[in-house]
């Protein structure tokens, strides 16, 4: 008996993709990983697992309560789970116009926007680090200073309202072009109400002290290095918090510098793991 | 009569093809037609312009419930992007339905007077039926196509050529064809009818120049494809952003609403506004201009094709064949030099040539007798001033002709045959007229020797005259031109090879068939076929049909047979072998014009978008405003000028559409470059500025 | 500097395999023998290596073979938890595992799901990885059968699927992944079968640190220009790209299929400078595209950037601004979608431009195979009109394209704009926008992102938007179902045509389709008639959002 000719297709595709799949799905991968099982070799792929974890994956240096160790080195931040969770890998996904907060009564319901996450941590990191934590476009308190503004034609004529929309409190500006500005209510959508939203730039250095990798999460949120300007701004207080000569501290970071790969291959950064674990292993 | 008053005065003088002229009025005159074309069930075949009508519809809807100044005039400019476009069809279908008419008018009253069982009958020529046999006598217009059977008459073509000068047409030969409308001069001839009622060569030229039967080509369908496709996804790209303007609107409270967006997304008079100005207007306006107006361009140099893809097809031609006599060289051979042999002075051989030339008539003949005057100053002596001369005519079986002066007796011809008649009048031929006579004819040159007789003293072989085909001027460069663009010349005579290459060589072809018969001009073109290459030729003879019936692009001879008529697709009423040069470049012209209108019609789009996106949502999103490059008034100028320059810029290339782009034979690249410039450059830059100068015009109406 | 020098050293190694991998594959893909291994596949496949398939008959099988594989995998998908390996995860659900089985057949590996939560080992390797193999070698599969109808003479038959879809996977795909498997492992990718290992970290916490067979599906990931990583955030992932000059090798493995395919076209067609010129015209796009992306990134336009200081969000420091640049154009040029930083955080300009990269079609070089035979498609509109302008009906290559070519062509490059804008706004008709993460532009980009993703075969995404609901599985399982093979057999039905067609002799008046003016011609025809179709609605999206 002779199969019909789209039959005959058909099971000669399932018989192909069975031999792809054995041959591919098997095989392949199974021979590399008994490749991977060479001495030398083997530690690389398990994971170049190292005492406190690997030394690929970065983690957080924070307490139970999500604290900064002060002894150790941080790492960025982090959106993957509840911070380098490497079963829940995650970037913030949030875009370069995120200004405007979701207040509300209900935590759960509020969300920050990535302007006000930017300068909160800036202010924490400042604070942290005994250095100047502001920020373009941030308030002194920390969140995204940013203003809705109501025009009488929608988008032109003059000023009827101001609201500084990520602030309940005391508003960072008194006055915009000489209308009062008010704090901002919760659950209110200032944009949909017809508010233009306006960020304020301030008078923060255009080059924050606070480096820009310490104040954005990683794509991966599992990034193991800091740049070497972020490691150096906490040199002093990990020098201070460990009764170490700065120079020491400056030295170890060195040594865990890597530059860029044969000179001009990505940027250079600070293994935080690694740093700390050489911290530790000084004593102090 | 003159039928084809635009026909130029010199066709090919030129190698730039010329078309006609675009007068103002044919325009005016067009506008009842083009308005009938608004009829969607004709329209719907332009899917271009049967988007815009839609949409002028769609338009004039929303103007009448939800009545604006902008409303209205952006729907009214809809309108006339739609009439403009039907003009430009209208216009060049006009110029076409003129010559019908007086085609038409020769047509008429004529009465043709059958021969049945012997005896005369007059009935109208409309009746008569294939295999017809017919009289017509001097004064009689000749009833309808056919082919002589018997007799000879001269006949006055004009009604069809717009040639004045009688021609020959007579029984049996490659001049027996007659065409009906056409009048008799002189003698009387019986006809045998070769058409179909209906069917006559008139009625298929009034049909084609009326574009009545006209049907897409090719090449046309493909673009029409394209051009859909391009609709297609402009309607999508627009129709699409409604859900998108929506949402933007509603996201964005602070936006007021506007006379282009409000909270129910874009206006629809908009949408459609921007619709209209990204599809490819331009060229599907003109689209259908351009065929007809390519047709036309055919008929004004009176070629009828008998179809458009014929047309197409000459653009496309790879190879030319031409015949050598008449196209290539002047009809005869000419004396272009005396070679008196060792002993003998040029003088004394240019005078005994004249001599025996005197009573020659023939164009050789002639042509030994003004080289002798011109070379040698030697004057033309009037054979009848000569009373002891006796001229001895050219016969087939001497083959020499000449010349008895009292004891003197001048012989030329042949070189055999004078070298016979040397040595039997006690000559001793040189070998030095051998030596000459072959290099003559090495270089493809017809060799006449000259010998002298006086009596009581041997005969003498004084030397040769040679003969030889002169190419016409500037036949050489025009094939250039013709490889420039790609195209390879092929030379066909039925020389021996030798002649045949020479000439070959002195005109510059490319290549050449020699002793060439019907049936290797037949093999010629498989052979050129089978390796993808697109052939055109000419040809009158009967014999001549199976090639051109072969041919891609075969042009029969007016004066050829109806055998060949039929079998080639176009027909050349002025018998003009050379045409088949100018035939090519019309089919390129053509296609030039497409395409060129295709890219500026792309092109286009770019400015409008830059006018029209910001109009559309920078009531939205103010940052949009600085897309306005412009710097046009406002939303509604910006949208309202947009759409006046895409409907202006239509009827601003119709008399480009019809005359077809200058077109200068050129290599690919050449032509590439230049066009690319110009129409896609152009296409680019052109808008910016229309649009700027129609807005800074059209913000002074107020409520825009 | 230091990017521009990572671009440039990209473009020279690409330029220096060119030649020998164009020619290599060109052997592969037209030598007449059949090594022992393949003879074996053929006759356990059951069919004729020697036999010539039609256009028709080789449509089929490619798609009796692609049906078959998605129904393969979804099947494999939903009983992952009977199998071995699964490290105790469930089922996939039905919508997820049509929306992957669907994605992974059609070489776009978009991921509705998140890997290191979702797919057991046994599936990622035997499902998901296999099919980033076969898909590749489909793709590469039809841009042959249509170079094949350009050099074919009046033949109608453009080989064997069968023979092509084993020689590639076998010959070029195999090899070269091998060879990278061991190259990853070497900088430190996991390769393992392990469920994971659990740490202690140095402040007390327990992390747990994953494992797989990670550097073996990455190989083929970027090879075959998938994109599907084993963990949700793909190339960002440490493990599934260590380090910088991994990074390097990923983008480079990405581009060189299809950077090199034109030479196979070049080759097989007979005139090398035609290979050329396609080359040329996806070098001057990437180019243009590289140098955009990493200005606007670098640049770091935007309220967050400016208040960061730089366009860092969402960025490896391993990698740095410009690198990940550089990887977000590689990726979305070809059919890839694999990601080393997070398209949704980058700059209104910077992230419009993955966008643009998708929406040309992906031919710059784009997907193995699928990039070719797009850019050919184009290169086919810009010779009708060209050619037109040179006074002949236009022919390519020796091939008329007439009414039929055109009509094929047409459809082809109608195809992926319409699924794009047609799910776009659907997608905001039916309110399933609310799904974005961001609002304003900023939340229209993410849809118009994923449709234009999806419907281009990509798989790149702003992944703000949260897709494994019903509708969006469906609706963007659809798009990337008919964007691939919609156009896949428009594409062998135009083969089929030139194939039937005598070649026009080559003169003086044909238009030369190798020389810079015609590259010109098709990089301004793809920028026009192709990118500014999208205009309206980027400018409702990223554009309203970089002019704010």
């Amino acid at each position: 008996m002779r199969l019909p000719a789209w039959l005959a297709q058909h099971i000669a595709a399932l018989r192909a993709l069975l031999v792809m799949t054995v041959l591919l799905g098997l095989a392949y991968p199974l021979v590399m990983v008994a490749v991977g099982r060479i001495p030398g070799l083997s530690d690389k792929a398990d994971g170049s697992l190292v005492a406190h974890g690997s030394s690929l994956i970065g983690q957080a240096f924070t307490d139970k309560d999500g604290n900064p160790v002060a002894k150790y080195f941080q790492s960025r931040p982090s959106a993957a789970g509840d911070g380098y969770d490497p079963t829940s890998t995650s970037a913030s996904n949030l875009g370069p116009e995120s200004v405007v907060d979701t207040l509300s009564d209900n935590p759960d319901d509020a969300k920050q926007s990535l302007l006000t996450q930017v300068c909160a941590r800036s202010l924490a990191i400042g604070k942290l680090e005994g250095v100047d934590g502001s920020r373009p476009y941030c308030t002194s308190d920390g969140v995204g200073a940013v203003l809705a503004v109501f025009y009488r034609d929608g988008l032109t004529g003059p000023i009827t309202r101001v609201v500084s929309v990520n602030q309940t409190g005391t508003p960072f500006l008194a006055s915009y072009k000489g209308v009062t500005v008010e704090p901002a209510k919760n659950g209110e959508d200032y944009v949909a109400e017809g508010g233009v939203i306006t960020p304020i730039r301030g008078n923060a250095p255009a080059k924050p002290v606070v480096p820009s990798d310490a104040v954005t999460a990683s794509a991966s949120g599992l990034d193991p290095d800091i740049s070497p300007a972020y490691a150096n701004l906490q040199a002093p207080r990990i020098a201070r918090e460990r009764s170490m000569t700065l120079d020491q501290v400056q030295k170890l970071i060195k040594e865990h510098t890597d530059g860029r790969a044969l000179g001009f291959m990505g940027e250079p950064g600070v293994n935080v793991l690694e740093l700390n674990m050489a911290l530790d292993a000084t004593g102090n | 009569m003159t039928l084809l008053a635009e026909k130029p005065a010199t066709p090919s003088k030129s190698s730039a093809v010329k078309g006609g002229l675009l007068d103002p009025q044919q325009l005016w005159k067009s506008l009842p037609g083009a308005l009938v074309k608004l009829d969607p069930r004709t329209l719907w075949r332009n899917p271009v312009m049967f988007i815009v009508e839609v949409g002028a519809v769609f338009t004039t809807v929303l103007s009448i419930v939800d009545p604006s100044a902008l409303g209205w005039i952006i729907t009214v400019w809809l309108w006339l992007t739609v009439v403009f476009a039907n003009l430009a069809e209208a216009v060049a279908e006009g110029r076409g339905k003129a010559q019908a008419a007086a085609l038409r008018a020769a047509k008429q009253d004529a009465v043709a007077r059958l021969l049945r069982d012997g005896r005369e009958v007059a009935i109208p020529a409309t009746e008569l039926k294939l295999g017809d046999i017919v009289v017509a006598e001097a004064g009689d217009l000749i009833p309808g196509d056919g082919d002589v059977i018997e007799g000879i008459a001269s006949v006055d073509e004009s009604a069809i050529t717009g040639e004045s000068a009688p021609v020959i047409r007579e029984s049996g030969g490659d001049r027996s064809a007659v065409t009906g409308g056409t009048k008799v001069l002189s003698d009387r001839i019986v006809i045998k009818i070769t058409q179909r009622p209906g069917e006559s060569f008139v009625d298929r030229m009034i049909a084609l120049v009326e574009g009545a039967n006209r049907q897409k080509t090719p090449n046309e369908i493909a673009l029409n494809i394209l051009l859909a496709a391009l609709t297609i996804i402009f309607l999508l790209s627009v129709v699409t952003l409604q859900p998108l303007a929506i949402f933007s609107k509603a996201y964005n409270a602070a936006a007021p609403d506007t006379t282009t967006i409000n909270q129910h997304g874009v206006s629809g008079i908009v949408l459609v506004s921007l619709i209209v100005c990204l599809i490819p207007t331009t060229i599907g306006a003109l689209l259908s201009a351009i065929g007809i107006a390519g047709m036309d361009r055919l008929v004004q140099r009176n070629v009828l094709a008998m179809s458009g893809r014929a047309v197409e097809a000459a653009g496309d031609v790879n190879t030319l064949l031409l015949d050598k006599t008449g196209t290539i060289t002047l009809g005869n051979r000419q004396a272009s030099e005396f070679v008196p042999v060792e002993g003998v002075d040029a003088l004394r051989l240019a005078d005994a040539a004249q001599l025996s030339s005197l009573a020659d008539e023939t164009p050789e003949g002639r042509s030994v007798v003004v080289l002798a005057k011109n070379e040698h100053g030697l004057r033309e002596r009037e054979p009848g001033l000569m009373t002891d001369a006796t001229f001895v005519p050219f016969t087939a079986q001497t083959r020499m002709s000449g010349v008895d002066i009292g004891a003197r007796q001048i012989r030329k011809g042949a070189a055999a045959a004078v070298m016979k008649w040397v040595r039997e009048n006690g000559g001793h031929p040189t070998e030095q007229v051998g030596e000459i006579v072959d290099m003559i004819s090495a270089t493809g040159g017809t060799p006449l020797v000259v010998a002298e007789h006086v009596d009581g003293q041997p005969a003498q072989a004084l030397g040769v005259i040679h003969l030889k085909d002169v190419v016409k001027s500037g036949m050489r460069a025009r094939f250039d031109e013709m490889r420039a663009m790609g195209i390879r010349t092929v030379m066909i005579t039925g020389d021996n090879p030798r002649t045949a290459k020479a000439i070959a060589d002195e005109a510059g072809v490319d290549d050449f068939l020699a002793e060439a018969t019907p049936e290797d001009k037949l093999a010629y073109i498989r052979k050129e076929q089978e390796g993808g290459r697109l052939v055109a030729m000419t040809g009158d003879g009967t014999n001549d049909a199976p090639a051109l019936a072969q041919a891609d692009v075969g042009v029969a001879m007016n004066t050829g047979t109806s055998a060949a008529k039929e079998a080639g697709n176009m027909v050349d009423l002025d018998s003009d072998p050379t045409k088949l040069i100018e035939i090519v470049e019309i089919g390129k012209q053509l296609l030039i014009t497409r395409g060129a209108l295709t890219t500026f019609s792309i092109t286009n789009d770019i400015a409008k978008y830059f006018a029209i996106i910001p109009a559309m949502f920078a009531a939205v999103y103010p940052g949009l405003d600085q897309l306005n490059v412009m710097r046009l008034h406002s939303p509604g100028s910006a949208i309202l000028s947009a759409v006046i320059f895409n409907a202006l810029i239509i009827v601003a290339l119709i008399p480009l559409a019809l005359r077809g782009v200058r077109y200068k034979p050129s290599s690919a690249s050449a032509l590439l470059r230049r066009n690319l410039w110009i129409y896609g450059l152009g296409g680019a830059i052109i808008p910016f500025i229309g649009i700027k100068l129609i807005d800074l015009l059209v913000q002074f109406i107020p409520g825009i | 500097m230091a990017g521009w020098l990572f671009v440039i050293t990209l473009l020279l190694a690409l330029v220096a395999v060119h030649r020998p991998f164009g020619d290599y594959m060109y052997k592969v893909v037209s030598g007449r023998r059949n090594n022992v291994v393949e003879r074996g596949i053929y006759r356990l496949v059951g069919v004729d290596p020697s036999a010539e398939q039609t256009w028709g008959v080789y449509a089929r099988s490619v798609l009796a073979f692609s049906a078959v594989s998605i129904l393969f995998l979804y099947l494999f998908l939903r009983i992952q938890d009977k199998l071995w390996l699964s490290l105790g995860f469930a089922g996939v659900p039905t919508h997820i595992a049509w929306n992957t089985a669907v994605s992974f057949v059609t070489n776009t590996n978009w991921q509705a799901y998140s890997g290191e939560s979702t797919m057991g080992h046994l599936v990622q390797m035997a499902g998901l990885a296999v099919q980033n193999f076969v898909s590749a070698s489909v793709g590469i599969a039809v841009a042959v059968a249509l170079i094949r109808g350009f050099a074919g003479r009046k033949t109608g038959t453009l080989g064997n699927f069968w023979v092509d879809l084993t020689r590639i996977t076998l010959r070029v795909l195999l090899p070269i992944c091998v060879l990278a498997t061991l190259v990853f492992m070497i900088a430190g990718m996991v390769q393992n079968l392990s469920g994971g290992t659990d740490v202690t970290t140095l402040t007390g916490a327990t992390q747990h640190i994953t494992g797989g067979p990670v550097a073996s599906q990455e190989a083929i990931k970027e090879l075959g220009t998938n994109g599907g990583g084993f963990y949700n955030v793909n190339s960002a992932h440490p493990f599934e790209n260590p380090t910088a000059w991994t990074n390097w090798l990923q983008i480079f493995l990405i581009l060189v299929i299809p950077f090199s395919l034109p030479r196979v076209f070049g080759r097989m067609v007979g005139q090398l400078r035609q290979g050329y010129a396609i080359v040329a015209v996806m070098a001057v796009l990437a180019i243009a595209s590289i140098a955009l992306t990493v200005g606007f990134e670098v640049h770091g336009a935007g309220t967050v950037p400016q208040a960061v200081g730089a366009a860092m969000e969402g960025k490896e420091v391993r990698f740095g601004i410009p690198n990940s640049a550089t990887f977000a154009s590689a990726t979305t040029l070809t059919s890839t979608g694999a990601v080393d930083s997070f398209h949704d955080s980058y700059t209104a300009f910077g992230g419009m431009m993955p966008m643009i990269n998708m929406m040309l079609g992906e031919v710059a070089p784009g997907g193995v195979g699928s990039g070719l035979y797009g850019l050919l498609i184009l290169a086919v509109i810009t010779v009708f009109v060209a050619g037109l302008m040179v006074g002949r009906t236009p022919e390519y290559i020796g091939k008329k394209i007439g009414a039929r070519e055109m009509k094929l062509a047409s459809l082809y490059f109608l195809v992926t704009p319409a699924l794009v804008l047609i799910g776009t706004a659907a997608a905001f008709a039916t309110g399933n926008n609310s799904t974005a993460l961001n609002v304003g532009p900023h939340g229209l980009s993410e849809v118009l992102y994923a449709f234009t993703s999806a419907a281009n075969n990509n798989g790149s995404a702003f992944a703000g938007i949260t897709v494994n609901t019903p509708w969006w599985d469906t609706a963007l399982g659809l798009a990337m179902l008919i964007g691939r093979f919609l156009p896949l057999v428009l594409v062998l039905a135009l083969a089929g045509s030139l194939a039937r067609q005598k070649p026009v002799p080559e003169s003086e008046g044909t238009l030369p389709t190798h020389k810079p003016l015609f590259v010109g011609m098709v990089v301004g025809v793809t920028v026009v008639l192709v990118a500014l179709t999208f205009l309206p609605a980027l400018a409702l999206g990223p554009i309203a959002e970089g002019l704010s």
